[in-house]
């Protein structure tokens, strides 16, 4: 407490005598000659050592020496032709009159004009299209707009474009100087010669930027479309092309039997739809859905299907970007296999991808293969989405049952909707399908009828579930048995 | 200024509605009045010499005419209303008509307006852009002769607007009371082939505006037409005056700057164009008129504003179906007027001029007026072009951006070079007027 009084600079009891004798001092010490007392505290509390300005001498400024006034005088400038007198401000400086010319007509800046002589007119410049008036007008115009030839040929009396102008101008101008000039002056360096006009060029290319400027957006819009169209035609095309030639390079990695190759027959005749889709979904780069065949679709579709039964055999697997994820140039194929895996089955969700690592497991199949070659990878991958097959259809076939026990008991009951029925618009079939097309492993064209019987096979499988009344499943079923025999013997 | 000097140069702008006159160097004209006079015929010579404001038509070498004029010019003269009073205006179609009326307004702006002795300062006139070299020489001999200026310059209305902006090169766009031009400047020369017409301006808004009005039946009352008289305190009753005296034509001229004043303080331009029924449950903005009635403006004002872009809505105007017609030539929307404009000049710098579009008159200071032409423009006009539409923002800058140019133009240092002097003038005649401003 005591210290506390001390920190605050309280008198302590019993200490006020003391106080008053500490005020006597700080008075005696303050010097009040105008300025505060820290102030001169700053000082070292001594009285400084130089004397300072004295205020009085301060106040007063020096006036400056020069006598400086405005006056309204004429002027006249070396710029104009006639002797105009205009009036204006001028800063007079001790009675002394400016001299020199008007300041702004430095920038009186012209263009050298080139005038001819009669002879030299008669000489050289006798033109057909030109007479002698037009040309002389030419050249005033020329000199009084400063070779704005734009402007000069918006007022040029019989009118002429400014090319048939310019033309002239250069061309004149060009044979003046050469006649004029020396045999020792050095002509190439006048501008006139480098950079010389011609008339031809410039008249095509403000053709061209005529029709430029002239298109409205309206058929702008028009020719971007119809460019990117074309762009996607020829990039089709040279897909088809690369298709074919790979075709060609057969591979006795999976021999498919012929049950598939037999299915597209049918599969063109009855339901062309399935074959013209995917089919379409390769020929444009983007995977649009087209969800009814268009009718460009379906020749498009013939000449793959004649090459169908060649490729059905081959498995595609190598080099030529499929449809879906593009392989990079170079690359690892056990990397790569992964890429593929994970585009087939990520789609189907993660509790199936999951299941069928499980199944993988149960039948002792490692999930990576050992040996990645381009065969084995191909089989494993086709193993994989055959394993997802088999779990979505064996949960449509859960589904089927469990609404079949439904009805059993309820003949009226509420079915709720599963997924996969035809409750679902035609178009998440649609894209359904693609989806599964397009993340086709290493499907090039001739991969995908097989493929593409087999998206078929998988739609049949779809849609007999969901059609359970009218279609029999027996026959997908007993082909798929025979696939999968097929595969594992 | 950096490149100014000043020598104390008059700028006069005169415009079909308006005229405007002042200093060079300022950033307003000083004066501005109608550009029409009041004319008061009296039988027999009218021997009055006294009077600024007066002007005798009867020279005296034509003392055939028994009947003198006695013109009042200025709002102040014009405003007072007098018996057989008609209202005369100075120009017709966008060119000078009447040069007696022209003369009497120049006085009345150069000595009661600007106090000036003409001898002292060289003139700035501003001309349209399309002027013939008939009016020009008119022009510059009144000027030389009667006023006796010490020099002279003439400039295109479009090339001052785009000074007024600091750009050499523009397409302008000047939308004034009586028409409307679309000009494009190149390197500071108007191309007189890309100049492109129309008659709808300011004054036929105003029109269609009172016509509107009419048909909807509200009476516009003239201002002098009625009084006001206090019966209680705070209320007016209002009594009108019966003036068999006025005549047709100066009772349509106070009608309609009643009805200017509603167009420019209520009417806006639509963002797209105009049709009845987008428009029907748009909320009304209300009007007090001078004789106290307060009228509600709803989707007309949208419509009058959109005649600019879209003149055929004139026909559907009850009393003015006939307009298009009488003139012959369809009428073409403003963005239509730029495209054509600018098509008529070389491709070359076709993609500068729809770069730098400029707004003038008093029309285009119009709320949104700026916002809807750009974008009409930008529909219409090429993928190969940026489109970019200018106008300062200030009202009043884009009414007087003729003038504010005028005013840049003549007190540029560079520019004294060029005035066409009196001696100029006795020498070479007034067709020198032809190649001393281009």
């Amino acid at each position: 407490m005591g210290d506390a009084k001390d920190i605050l600079g309280l008198p302590k009891l019993g200490e006020r005598g003391s106080t008053e004798k500490r005020k006597t001092p700080k008075d005696a010490i303050k010097k009040p000659d105008g300025i505060h007392r820290e102030v001169y505290a700053l000082t070292g509390g001594l009285p400084p050592i130089m004397p300072t300005l004295d205020p009085v001498s301060i106040k007063k400024r020096t006036l400056p020496s020069k006598k400086i006034s405005w006056q309204w005088l004429p002027f006249s400038t070396s710029a104009r032709t006639d002797n105009l007198q205009l009036y204006h401000w001028v800063r007079i400086i001790d009675d002394s009159q400016p001299s020199g010319d008007y300041a702004f007509a430095k920038y009186n800046k012209v263009v050298d004009s080139i005038r001819y002589t009669d002879e030299e007119y008669n000489q050289l410049l006798v033109d057909s299209s030109w007479s002698r008036e037009e040309t002389d007008r030419l050249f005033d115009m020329c000199e009084q707009f400063d070779l704005r030839f734009i402007v000069i040929a918006d007022r040029f009396t019989p009118p002429r474009t400014v090319e048939e102008l310019k033309h002239r101008y250069y061309s004149a101008a060009k044979a003046i100087l050469q006649a004029r000039a020396g045999p020792n002056d050095d002509l190439s360096d006048h501008s006139f010669f480098k950079d010389s006009y011609n008339v031809n060029h410039e008249v095509e290319r403000k053709k061209a930027l005529n029709i430029i400027l002239s298109q409205s957006r309206q058929q702008d819009r028009e020719d971007a479309e119809v460019i990117a169209e074309a762009r996607r035609i020829t990039e089709a095309r040279l897909k088809a092309k690369g298709l074919e030639e790979s075709q060609v390079s057969t591979r006795a990695a999976l021999h498919v039997d012929t049950t598939p190759a037999r299915l597209p027959s049918p599969a063109a005749t009855g339901d062309i739809s399935f074959l013209s889709v995917p089919v379409t979904v390769a020929s444009t780069t983007s995977v649009q859905v087209t969800p009814v065949p268009t009718p460009a679709s379906a020749p498009s579709s013939t000449p793959v299907q004649t090459s169908a039964p060649i490729p059905a055999s081959t498995t595609p697997v190598s080099a030529p970007p499929p449809v879906g994820p593009r392989p990079p140039r170079v690359y690892l194929r056990g990397a790569w296999l992964a890429q593929q895996i994970h585009s087939v089955v990520s789609p189907a969700g993660v509790r199936t991808s999951k299941r069928v690592d499980q199944m993988l497991e149960e039948y002792g199949v490692r999930s990576k293969p050992k040996v990645p070659t381009a065969a084995v990878c191909a089989e494993h991958l086709e193993l994989r989405r055959e394993l997802l097959n088999l779990i979505q259809l064996q949960k449509q076939v859960q589904y089927k049952e469990n609404e079949l026990a439904i009805l059993r008991e309820n003949p009226y009951a509420e079915i709720p909707a599963t997924p996969n029925t035809p409750k679902r618009p035609h178009r998440g079939l649609e894209n359904e399908r693609v989806s599964t097309r397009a993340t086709a492993v290493g499907a090039e064209f001739e991969g995908f009828p097989s493929s593409g019987e087999r998206v078929g096979k998988r739609e049949h499988k779809r849609k007999a579930p969901a059609r359970f009344q009218e279609t029999p499943t027996s026959p997908p079923y007993h082909k798929r048995a025979r696939k999968m025999k097929g595969s594992e013997s | 200024m950096y490149g100014g000097d000043e020598v104390s140069a008059i700028v006069l702008d005169l415009g079909s509605q308006s005229c405007k006159a002042g200093y060079a160097g300022e950033d307003q004209p000083k004066s501005v009045f109608p550009s029409v006079v009041g004319s008061v015929e009296s039988g027999g010579v009218v021997p009055d010499g006294g009077g600024d404001t007066d002007m005798e038509a009867a020279k005296p070498g034509e003392a055939e005419k028994a009947k003198a004029r006695k013109l009042y010019a200025g709002v102040q003269a014009l405003g007072y209303r007098r018996d057989h009073m008609e209202v005369v205006p100075a120009m017709k179609d966008g060119l000078v008509a009447d040069w007696d009326v022209v003369e009497s307004l120049w006085d009345h702006a150069l000595r009661d307006r600007l106090l000036i002795d003409p001898k002292e300062h060289p003139m700035l006139l501003a001309e349209p852009s399309f002027n013939t070299q008939q009016h020009r020489e008119k022009m510059v001999e009144l000027m030389f002769e009667k006023y006796d200026v010490p020099a002279l310059f003439l400039a295109k209305n479009a090339v001052l607007t785009s000074f007024a902006s600091g750009r050499a090169t523009s397409l302008v766009v000047d939308c004034g009371g009586g028409s409307t031009t679309v000009a494009a400047v190149h390197d500071g020369y108007v191309l007189q082939k890309a100049v492109v017409r129309s008659a709808i301006g300011g004054e036929v808004l105003t029109d269609c505006l009172q016509r509107t009005l009419e048909a909807k039946g509200i009476q516009i009352k003239p201002r002098f037409s009625f009084k006001r008289k206090e019966i209680r305190p705070g209320e007016f009753e209002v009594v009108p005056v019966e003036l068999p005296n006025t005549t047709d034509s100066y009772y349509a001229y106070a009608q309609r700057a009643v009805v200017a004043d509603i167009k420019e303080s209520v009417c806006r331009v639509p963002d797209s164009a105009f049709d009845d029924n987008s428009y029907a449950n748009i909320p009304t903005t209300p009007y007090e008129l001078p004789d106290g009635q307060v009228i509600e403006i709803g989707a007309d004002r949208f419509k009058i504003a959109d005649i600019m872009f879209n003149p055929t809505l004139i026909q559907t105007i009850p009393g003015m179906e006939k307009y298009g017609t009488e003139a012959g030539v369809p009428f073409n929307g403003l963005p239509q007027m730029v495209i054509e404009s600018i098509n008529k000049c070389d491709p070359d710098i076709r993609r500068e001029l729809f770069n730098s579009v400029m707004l003038a008159g008093g029309t285009a200071a119009l709320q949104q007026m700026k916002e809807r032409l750009e974008k009409d423009l930008m529909e219409e006009a090429p993928q190969a072009a940026r489109v970019k539409v200018l106008a300062s923002g200030n009202a009043l800058e884009r009414r007087f951006s003729v003038w504010i140019g005028g005013s840049i133009l003549a007190s540029l240092g560079s520019f004294q070079q060029m005035w066409f002097s009196k001696a100029e003038y006795e020498e070479h005649g007034p067709t020198y007027v032809q190649r001393k401003c281009p």
